[in-house]
């Protein structure tokens, strides 16, 4: 076989597929054979539809980028999946061996590009290679944690002749819970005053919901959903769901002042912006996680979900905590209705979108976003990088599964990837997009005004586009709301895709400490 | 950094002892001033610690003082500034508890509710009334800065007719938004079934509101005022309420404690409170936590927010 036919093999064998990419000269020759491509009209935007499609679904999904303008102009997008811990394969062309002593165009040494973005590099010598460097990759992008793997492959490589060996693979196992360590966490529970657990996303990613309720329910303390997680921690209808912890120490420790024993289940502590008060003085806090980070505290390796759930069977109940109801989405809402605030807003978009996927670049409006629209399973993905322009790329990975998915993005984020829209339109795909457009970029006017008075006004900080304009250009149906915001209805009828518009208040909301 | 907080020992200090080990783990709290010298760079104290020349003198590397207040009368600003020392307050972390002690002032007079009260504590049962609605009066707000429009937010609920004076007039979009009318001082005064005061104490406010603007003044409006005492000439108000059946709501005076004696406690239309308006168990709270984030910030190397000095 020649080499792009085993490229081609190799990808079916192992079930990857579609291909995102947009393609160079160099990428070719080794896409002869690929028959389900996706095409993106900028290379970040195959990454991002890589990410949020793997992520869905718990399994790897496949990129090609063009050598190293492709790649260089993803990179923001790599590092966000290596956060996002998605196991994304992403392949590139290279130059031919024969003449890359004398650097031709479009030559680099793509494995120090990528760096330290990806968990596994390769660039293919020769035929054989192919085959075994795709599957090592691929089985590589699942071994906790998740991440995304690189290989390159010279052009001259995808002319040259070898076997398809049809090699052996098999996904990583991530099933292991420590006895010893199970015993050693349910008697902290028991010698401890106060308790608290923290759920995060490993949780949603390795399917551990039922499991991490099942444990909730028994053991009574408050759950709390990780600072700044990337995707649902636990069921926000639950009774023990205290709320999301904020990734600033002082208010974390403000909310976890009378716990002496924190425990945290495939989560991390994401911290933003920097202040002065320590991370959890004096208490006692135990991560448990497949790929453990050692910043902070005990660190136990092993599956969260399954080691909650033998903890279940010998744990002794320490509480009943019980969420106080909360009045005050209902108020705030109708107060919120003259000013079309977010809070009123996404009120409304819960009775039309409850059971939806939501994809959140909400920004200014996202601790809005996860207070409003709750977790579900695999219901809510953000990107953990902070870095713009993911959510329209990921929601439309996410829509080739399911076809109930809402993004809600900030309108300064929407313009990054904005021609993600396209690639929508053309392949049909059925995302819905709600843009809260604030005129500017509201969350830095906010920082401003808490750090650095007077930037607020800054006119780089505010700015209109004819979002109307844009997407319908890009072939996606578009209006704008108005005060009854009646066109929600309209944006979830049917399964094709469609944006609205929604002016929200533009006052400057209060986010930081 | 040494951050030294003074606290009157009325407070929860232990309670705060412990929230300050947590957030800010060079926090010390002392209860008094008795110390002979401290190596503090920030001082955090609450209107209840006088800090004087004496206090400054023993405290040598001086260089941050954070009021937890909107006032800080009880800081001596020559002291402060021969030393450059940086003088910090919290202002307006009360608008909203300010906004709704107004209201609760206009409720009570429009419902007679003190009358009410009295009358039944006196064994009687009352069965006629002048009581009226909110609904449909005319509020006139004097001053729109930050109390004044939280004021006409929540006022816009009760369906007044708001309307408004103040030396700098909102923007128009501002206007609509809040539902709001300007006029000039004299027609407001005019107009208005309840007025209500906002205004800062400068050497032009004082006794800003006087005779000739009581005269103005509709029989029977009700008058608020909770920003300074002495932003209102207090004999001109006492006729006016005499005179024209002015009604009024008294949060603040010329002097603190007034004097008892004065004829002002002799009316009988009148609701009074001892400077408080602005003080609730929330507000405490926000000025808790916007004056240890505006002492992180300082503490961190950033220009803290709210400099006075
Ligand atoms: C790729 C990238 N560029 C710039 C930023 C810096 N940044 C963070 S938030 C933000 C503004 C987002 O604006 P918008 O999406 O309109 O949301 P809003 O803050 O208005 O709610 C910017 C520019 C970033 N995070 N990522």
């Amino acid at each position: 076989m020649k080499g792009y036919e085993l490229f081609a093999r190799t990808l079916k064998d192992l079930r990857l597929g579609p291909v995102f990419g947009n393609p160079g000269s160099t990428e070719i020759p080794m896409l002869r054979e690929i028959k389900d491509y996706v095409l993106t009209l900028h290379d970040s935007i195959s990454v991002g539809m890589a990410d949020g499609l793997a992520q869905y679904t718990g399994t790897p999904s496949v990129v090609n980028l063009h050598t190293l303008p492709g790649v260089a102009n993803s990179m923001a997008f790599i590092h966000t999946a290596r956060l996002n811990r998605s196991p994304v394969v992403i392949t590139s062309g290279q130059q031919d061996n024969r003449h890359v002593y004398y650097d031709p165009l479009l030559s680099h040494d793509l494995l120090s590009l990528v760096g330290d973005a990806v968990k596994y590099r390769y660039e293919a010598r020769n035929a054989e290679d192919i085959e075994r460097s795709l599957k090592r990759a691929a089985m590589k992008s699942l071994e906790p944690p998740m991440g995304p793997v690189f290989v390159s492959f010279p052009m001259d490589v995808m002319e040259e002749e070898s076997d398809y060996l049809g090699l052996a693979w098999k996904y990583p196992n991530t099933a292991l819970v420590d006895m010893n360590e199970v015993e050693y966490v349910a008697k902290c529970i028991e010698e401890a005053a106060s308790p608290a657990i923290i759920s995060g996303s490993e949780i949603d990613a390795y399917g551990s919901m039922e499991d991490a309720v099942n444990f909730a329910e028994k053991v009574g303390c408050p759950v709390y959903a990780e600072p700044l997680s990337s995707r649902a921690g636990f069921r926000s209808d639950n009774h023990r769901f205290a709320g999301d912890i904020l990734p600033a120490t002082t208010a974390m420790n403000m909310l976890l002042m009378k716990n002496d024993l924190i425990l945290n289940f495939g989560g991390d502590f994401t911290i933003y912006p920097y202040l002065q008060s320590p991370l959890l003085p004096g208490k006692k806090v135990i991560t448990i996680s497949l790929s453990p980070s050692f910043r902070y505290g005990e660190f136990i390796t092993g599956h969260p979900g399954l080691f909650m759930r033998e903890l279940t069977k010998i744990v002794k109940p320490k509480g009943d905590f019980q969420r106080p109801e909360d009045l005050s989405t209902g108020s705030a809402a109708a107060r919120e209705r003259r000013t079309m605030g977010v809070n009123f807003v996404l009120q409304k978009v819960r009775k039309k979108f409850h059971d939806y996927v939501i994809v959140d670049e909400a920004i200014s409006s996202s601790v809005a976003v996860r207070k409003n629209l709750g977790y579900r399973d695999r219901s809510y993905f953000t990107a953990k990088s902070g870095q713009l322009g993911w959510a329209t790329p990921a929601a439309a990975g996410i829509s080739m599964k399911n076809p109930r998915v809402l993004e809600i993005i900030g309108d300064g984020s929407l313009m990054y990837t904005v021609q993600a829209l396209w690639t929508i339109s053309r392949y049909n795909l059925p995302v819905k997009v709600l843009v809260l457009d604030n005129q500017g970029y509201s969350i830095l006017k906010s920082f401003s005004t808490s750090f650095y008075p007077g930037v607020e006004k800054a006119p780089f900080l505010s700015f209109k586009t004819d979002i109307v304009k844009i997407s319908e250009a890009f072939g996606v149906e578009t209006r704008e709301g108005d005060e009854s915001l009646d066109e929600l209805d309209w944006l979830a009828e049917g399964e094709t895709a469609r944006v609205l518009v929604v002016h929200v208040d533009r006052s400057i909301p209060k986010l930081f400490f | 950094m040494k951050v030294l907080i003074i606290l009157p020992p009325f407070l929860p200090v232990d309670d705060i002892r412990k929230i300050i080990r947590q957030i800010l783990p060079d926090g010390e709290i002392l209860t008094s001033t008795d110390f002979t010298e401290h190596n503090a760079e920030v001082l955090v104290a609450t209107t209840f610690t006088r800090i004087d020349r004496n206090l400054i003198s023993r405290l040598p590397g001086l260089k941050m003082i954070q009021i937890s207040s909107t006032g800080y009368d009880n800081v001596d600003q020559d002291a402060v500034k021969s030393r450059k020392i940086m003088l910090c307050n919290i202002p307006a972390a009360n608008k909203e508890s300010v906004a709704e002690h107004v209201i609760a002032m206009a409720l009570a007079h429009l419902k007679n509710l003190i009358h009410f009260h009295n009358e039944i504590l006196k064994g009687n049962w009352p069965v006629l009334t002048n009581s009226m609605d909110l609904a449909g009066k005319t509020f006139g707000i004097i001053g729109m800065g930050a109390i004044g429009r939280k004021l006409a937010e929540r006022l816009l609920y009760f369906g007044t007719n708001t309307i408004y004076y103040d030396p700098v007039r909102l923007q128009e979009e501002d206007e609509e938004f809040l539902g709001l009318k300007f006029y000039a001082l004299e027609e407001l005064l005019a107009k208005s079934d309840i007025i209500s005061l906002h205004v800062p104490l400068t050497p032009e406010t004082r006794n800003f509101i006087a005779g000739k603007q009581f005269n103005i003044m509709k029989d029977g409006s009700i008058f608020i005022n909770t920003s300074r005492g002495e932003v209102v000439d207090e004999a001109s108000m006492i006729k006016a309420i005499q005179s024209k059946g002015i009604r009024a709501g008294i949060d603040v005076y010329t002097q603190e404690p007034p004097d008892f004696s004065s004829d002002l406690f002799r009316l009988d239309n009148v609701i009074f409170s001892p400077h408080i308006a602005g003080v609730t168990v929330e507000s405490q709270q926000r000025f808790i936590t916007e004056t240890v984030s505006n002492v992180m910030k300082y503490v961190q190397g950033l220009q803290p927010l709210y400099r006075v000095l």
